[in-house]
């Protein structure tokens, strides 16, 4: 009964961040609404009982992550003025909606179509570190070498596109 | 229990379509795709427990992995836009346009 009152509470902090975030016309608003989302559904993670996953998604997701965007946007110095003027916003949001209904209707069909489970919390160390860490190590062994991969290449791209000095002009 | 899981993900995936087909703010359509990721994480793990397998959740960590590379090389990418064109409107950015 309480983890339904906490399912209903982070999912609605999780609905109204998220359409913040769409909604807000300065991106920092937007990225303060989105860490909001982020840090409820670190709860829905709890409550599942993923907890590592709770874990790394507070610290990776809001923690690193967002402050790497919330550090560009302050390093760009946003005025009022450089912002795009979106006067036709709500227009565009009310069709992006009628254009997305068909698809949400399509996913809710597939999830009626499954049976129904209980989501109670788990014992016996479900997700927690080391139980996650041995499949992470036996079983997935090299999509995680691969990934390491991808972050070394995204990091080496990062430095040479941010860091040209002027030696193209 | 399970099935409100998933309909709060559907909720989160339409929204954050809604914001990448409707704003036109960089950094807003940026977060919106980061939101469809989180949308994605959260079915994963909701499948993980209702298996009571935990792959879910190294594939929700693998999808942590890809945002977060994703972030650094997008925010590298606006970094230079700005530079170039001081705007931060996707309409502007339309170099390849012929």
């Amino acid at each position: 009964m309480f983890a339904d009152g906490l399912f209903i509470m982070f999912a609605v902090l999780a609905v109204l961040g998220a359409v913040g975030l769409v909604l807000f016309r300065h991106p920092m608003n937007g990225a303060m609404s989105f860490v909001v989302t982020l840090i409820s559904l670190a709860g829905l993670y709890a409550l599942l009982s993923a907890k590592l996953i709770f874990a790394l998604q507070l610290i990776v997701y809001a923690g690193a992550i967002m402050s790497l965007i919330v550090f560009i946007i302050m390093f760009l110095n946003i005025q009022p003025d450089d912002l795009p003027k979106e006067e036709t916003k709500l227009l565009y949001v009310l069709g992006g909606g009628i254009l997305v209904v068909p698809i949400g209707l399509f996913l809710v069909k597939i999830v009626k179509s499954l049976p129904e489970h209980s989501t109670a919390i788990m014992g016996g160390n479900f997700g927690g570190v080391k139980e996650v860490g041995l499949l992470l190590f036996r079983d997935w062994l090299i999509p995680f070498e691969i990934v390491s991969l991808l972050l070394l290449v995204s990091l080496v791209g990062a430095v040479i596109l941010a860091g040209k000095r002027g030696t193209t002009k | 229990m399970m099935h409100c899981y998933l309909y709060l993900s559907i909720i989160l995936f339409c929204l954050g379509i809604v914001g990448v087909v409707a704003r036109r703010n960089v950094f807003t359509v940026f977060m919106s795709i980061e939101l469809m990721l989180n949308a994605a994480n959260l079915a994963f793990v909701t499948f993980a427990r209702v298996h009571e397998s935990m792959d879910g959740h190294v594939l929700a960590m693998m999808v942590m992995a890809v945002a977060a590379a994703e972030a650094a090389l997008a925010l590298a990418v606006v970094i230079l836009l700005h530079k170039h064109k001081g705007k931060l409107d996707t309409n502007v950015f339309s170099l390849l346009k012929g």
